[in-house]
């Protein structure tokens, strides 16, 4: 295949596409272009699952790999892009509507430098991937130029993200003297049975709290509250769903499979990871019981569920890295339905108040079953997808005989239905609000949300197809693929 | 013929029930309808299951190694039979007692199926996975219906009934994990089948069975409110529509005796050895505890809650007793309690209802007023406190003898929780059913029941609780042979 028809590649015209249509085409047309931006991103899903087999180009072979890992999120981080258009057709942009062909055309390129990570096989091409990622989601988040939530968000995830960054390059430039290549797998030849050296270890963790924040776990959880209630919606979307798994792909790419699988490496990590687990897990959880908004709610959520992956990568067994793919899978499923559900809420209320859902059972019965499935199955419920994926992290943590971290596991997924009923208590057990204007939603987003909800459903009654796609995602490893030509 | 396929259709028809009702068919009447139109399936394999022992659906793999082998097969063999039976008589009656007119009829119909529909996916389910998830299925729609059509102090109880069964589970389902994850790794499958014969031959070493027979217990302990997990229980049961009460405790709290008698027990039992100590306690403190807190009860829903749960304390007894006569006495029991708490909850409910009130000093007279209403609730009370005839009586004899060998103490304490649950419900029949006509039945204009339509839920729960406590052989020939598969060397 030529590099010209890579996902990576059309993505990324397609963004420059929707600029240049925006800037040229009749004043007719242009209100076209939000539609456009989804019939393009539905059709990239398509060509991504279909071109999935495809050798990579020549020409990118030493920096990218086609490995499982990358087979398997590529379509994922399409699928969120699709999410995202979906949630910003609907998005309003107030006084920034003139520009909207830009804010529909950013999340492109960061989709573009999320599938660049997914086959990432340098830290080289890790940082410039990462790098278009964090810079349209600066933009993105502090996209309404007038709204002091929306600067906020911006300036504290651009400082937050620089901070990162920050370490994620020191991490790397002391790996790269440490060991003298930035190539995951000469490192791992190079590295593998010696004792690891300080440097070594000074970079692992200068490359874990760079991520960490990537993920939002604890310590470096606290921007993501603020930045998930602050920003646009669809940016909110693309930084829980798509950016957390992209940290958690390069988790599992760095520490878990890749560059520094090492027993020595994993000897010191292992507490570490899991410790960050358990305090992720713990704060998450807690922090979400007393929330009422539902996008603050929605964050701590997300951080919980950082923490149970983190738990499950902490093993650094490959059975925890396949439990981390199809927890991502499940949280897509479970969370994109969400915050698409959410985004119409706003809309018709200007906030995302839990009173906004009162009576919505009644209201609206399709989109409420629809999201209260989705948020059962955030709640790890049987019969629901999330349920099988709670179930293997579970089972991950005893057969490596992590018992604080199951212990810990199991009472957060107990206070976690505390939260996680809230909205569906208050969809079917509150008195409808008089004061709302009787607002129907669009069928198509009931329909959409409703579907999704019973997707979690059917993939929990029969959840084959997830394991298939872990088994085939962890098939041929970083480090059973060929070495390149030195 | 081939009647396999009759165990899915079993779930699928509630399942297509409640999808009529949510587009709009006539709530109550195709609950009903549904609920009868059960029974047939039920009836054809109780032929089936008599004649040859089991019946399974699904694939049966002797050995499945993959990451995650779950496998959707059903299977009813001699001891999910008496279960299923009372799921489906108790989810019927529910229905019958559920009254038409109740604010948002619809959403109410479908909980109350979606909970039957849970216990019995538990009972027929033979892979854990789905045995646990069925389980899980009745969760969120008890904490609604408690929530939405509840009385009293709704909110606390839904929230407190749905976490603490959710702490159950989730203990129970690391009990579970731990418990597959010790079978070496060429045979360990998700399958309860599978998994109990491999066990029989290879038992699990002792070290690990005591972690996991208390992992087990305390999961399984939750859900069926043993002492001290028991807090959830009377409150909820007080709070709840009556349907949903009756289907909670009538049939839900039965999956967490089930399954100790089906997994914790056959497959660790060592582990059940060295903490017998601890059971002992756990159940003495059941029937002494609850039953001093059933005494002072004023309201008759909040007796009728700490009774059904001390009664738990007794089965519990039969279970740890060892041997098979004090099993078979707590299967029977199970039953038993199963039809008695649901009659009992359905005549508070009804009782409520009519007079307004459940409290039971205001109830005086009831009898002169509604003789039906009362003499139901007489059959109730009798068969709570264990009245010959009536199914609880011959399974705690049964449990009494059975377990008088190895736990004389217990048995002389369950003795005691008999003494206690007899005065608490005695003194309730009294002060509700005889004596003058208190104020407040007079100023309700309490009426009877009336006509078949009324009668007939509570008419066929005295019929079943006859028809076992007379002949327990319909429920002991069944499971015997279960039992003595499962613990017989």
């Amino acid at each position: 295949m030529t590099a010209w028809f890579c996902p990576e590649v059309l993505l990324v015209l397609s963004g420059v596409g929707l600029i240049l249509v925006d800037a040229l085409a009749p004043h007719g047309l242009r209100k076209g272009v939000s539609l456009l931006a989804l019939g393009l991103s539905i059709s990239l899903l398509g060509w991504t699952l279909w071109s999935s087999g495809q050798p990579l180009p020549e020409s990118w072979k030493n920096l990218f790999l086609a490995d499982g890992i990358a087979v398997v999120f590529k379509p994922f981080f399409v699928l969120c892009l699709v999410g995202v258009s979906l949630v910003s057709i609907r998005y309003k942009l107030g006084t920034e509507e003139g520009v909207r062909a830009e804010f529909m055309a950013l999340p492109f390129f960061a989709t573009a430098g999320l599938c660049l990570l997914a086959g990432a096989r340098d830290f080289l091409a890790i940082f410039v991937a990462l790098e278009l990622v964090s810079i349209s989601l600066y933009l993105l988040a502090a996209f309404h130029r007038t709204k002091p939530a929306s600067l906020e968000a911006g300036m504290k995830l651009l400082v937050m993200g620089g901070l990162s960054t920050g370490f994620l390059v020191m991490g790397i430039a002391w790996l790269y003297a440490a060991s003298g290549t930035t190539e995951f797998s000469r490192i791992l030849l190079q590295q593998a049975g010696k004792p690891a050296s300080p440097a070594l270890l000074l970079a692992a963790g200068l490359i874990l709290t760079g991520l960490g924040f990537k993920i939002a776990a604890v310590p470096f959880h606290a921007w993501a509250p603020d930045v998930y209630e602050g920003a646009p919606m669809p940016t909110t979307t693309f930084l829980a769903v798509a950016s957390k798994a992209a940290g958690f792909v390069l988790l599992i790419r760095i520490f878990g499979l890749g560059a520094l699988a090492l027993e020595s490496v994993a000897e010191v990590f292992r507490p570490i990871l899991l410790t960050m687990g358990i305090a992720t897990i713990t704060l998450g959880t807690l922090a979400a019981l007393p929330q009422r908004n539902l996008k603050r709610l929605l964050a701590y959520s997300g951080i919980a569920h950082a923490g149970y992956m983190l738990l499950a990568l902490g093993t650094l067994g490959e059975a925890g890295m396949g439990t981390v793919i199809g927890y991502l899978w499940a949280y897509l499923l479970a969370t994109l339905p969400v915050l698409i559900f959410l985004n119409e809420v706003e809309r018709i209320h200007q906030s995302s108040d839990v009173r906004h859902l009162d009576g919505l059972g009644r209201r609206d019965p399709g989109v409420a079953l629809g999201v209260t499935l989705c948020f059962l199955s955030m709640a790890g419920l049987p019969p629901l997808l999330g349920f099988s994926a709670k179930l293997s992290v579970l089972t991950t943590l005893w057969s490596a005989g992590e018992i604080p971290g199951l212990i810990v596991g199991s009472i957060m997924a107990v206070i976690g239905l505390g939260f996680y009923l809230v909205p569906i208590r208050a969809m079917y057990w509150e008195r409808e609000a008089d004061v709302i204007p009787a607002v129907r939603f669009p069928s198509f987003l009931v329909w959409v949300v409703l579907l999704a909800g019973f997707l979690n459903l059917i993939l929990g009654l029969q959840p084959k197809p997830i394991i298939r796609l872990v088994e085939s995602s962890l098939a041929p490893s970083l480090v059973a693929s060929p070495k390149p030509n030195p | 013929m081939n009647m396999t396929w009759l165990l899915p259709a079993m779930l699928v028809i509630p399942l297509i029930g409640t999808g009529l009702i949510a587009l709009g068919a006539p709530a109550r009447k195709t609950a009903l309808i549904v609920s009868l139109l059960n029974l047939v399936p039920g009836f054809l394999l109780s032929g089936v299951v008599l004649r040859t022992g089991e019946i399974l659906f699904g694939p049966q793999s002797i050995q499945a190694r993959e990451v995650f082998p779950v496998q959707f097969s059903l299977g009813l063999d001699g001891l999910s039979l008496p279960m299923v039976w009372l799921t489906l008589s108790v989810t019927l009656a529910a229905m019958g007692v559920a009254r038409e007119g109740i604010k948002r009829e619809k959403e109410y119909f479908i909980c109350l199926l979606l909970v039957g529909l849970g216990g019995l996916g538990a009972f027929l389910s033979v892979d854990l996975f789905y045995f646990f998830s069925f389980h899980e299925v009745a969760l969120i729609p008890s904490f609604l219906l408690i929530g939405i059509w509840g009385q009293g102090d709704r909110t606390g109880a839904a929230w407190r009934m749905t976490l603490y069964l959710m702490f159950g589970s989730l203990v129970l389902l690391v009990g579970l994990i731990g418990l597959v994850m010790a079978v070496p790794e060429m045979a360990r499958t998700l399958d309860w089948r599978v998994l109990t014969g491999y066990l029989k031959v290879n038992p699990l070493a002792p070290g690990i069975q005591t972690p996991l027979a208390a992992l087990l217990l305390v999961g399984f302990g939750t859900l069926i409110s043993l002492f001290p997990f028991h807090s959830w229980a009377p409150g909820g049961y007080a709070s709840a529509p009556a349907p949903a009460a009756m289907l909670h405790a009538g049939v839900l709290k039965k999956f967490g005796l089930y399954g100790l008698i089906r997994l914790a027990l056959p497959l660790t039992p060592l582990g059940w050895k060295e903490i017998s100590w601890l059971t002992g306690l756990m159940l003495a403190a059941n029937l002494l505890y609850l039953g001093l807190a059933a005494l002072q009860q004023r309201d008759f829903r909040w007796l009728l809650g700490f009774s059904s749960v001390m009664h738990m304390g007794t089965v519990f007894l039969g279970l740890i007793g060892g041997t098979l006569l004090g099993l078979s006495g707590a299967v029977v029991l199970m039953v038993g309690h199963g039809l008695s708490a649901a009659l009992g909850f359905a005549v508070a409910g009804e009782i409520g209802q009519r007079a307004g009130t459940t409290w039971m000093q205001d109830l005086g007279g009831l009898g002169k007023k509604a003789p039906k209403l009362w003499f139901y609730l007489t059959v109730a009370a009798m068969a709570s406190i264990g009245l010959p005839g009536l199914a609880n009586f011959a399974g705690e004899i049964l449990i009494f003898f059975g377990s008088w060998s190895a736990h004389p103490l217990w048995v002389g304490v369950a003795a005691w929780g008999v003494v206690l649950s007899s005065i608490a419900m005695l003194r309730a029949v009294r002060s509700m059913a005889f004596g003058p006509t208190s104020r407040t039945v007079d100023a309700s204009g309490l009426t009877d029941f009336k006509g078949f339509n009324e009668t007939w839920p509570y008419a066929f729960l005295t019929f079943l609780l006859l028809v076992v406590g007379i002949v327990p052989g319909v429920v002991l020939g069944p499971i015997r042979p279960v039992l003595e598969r499962l613990f017989l060397p």
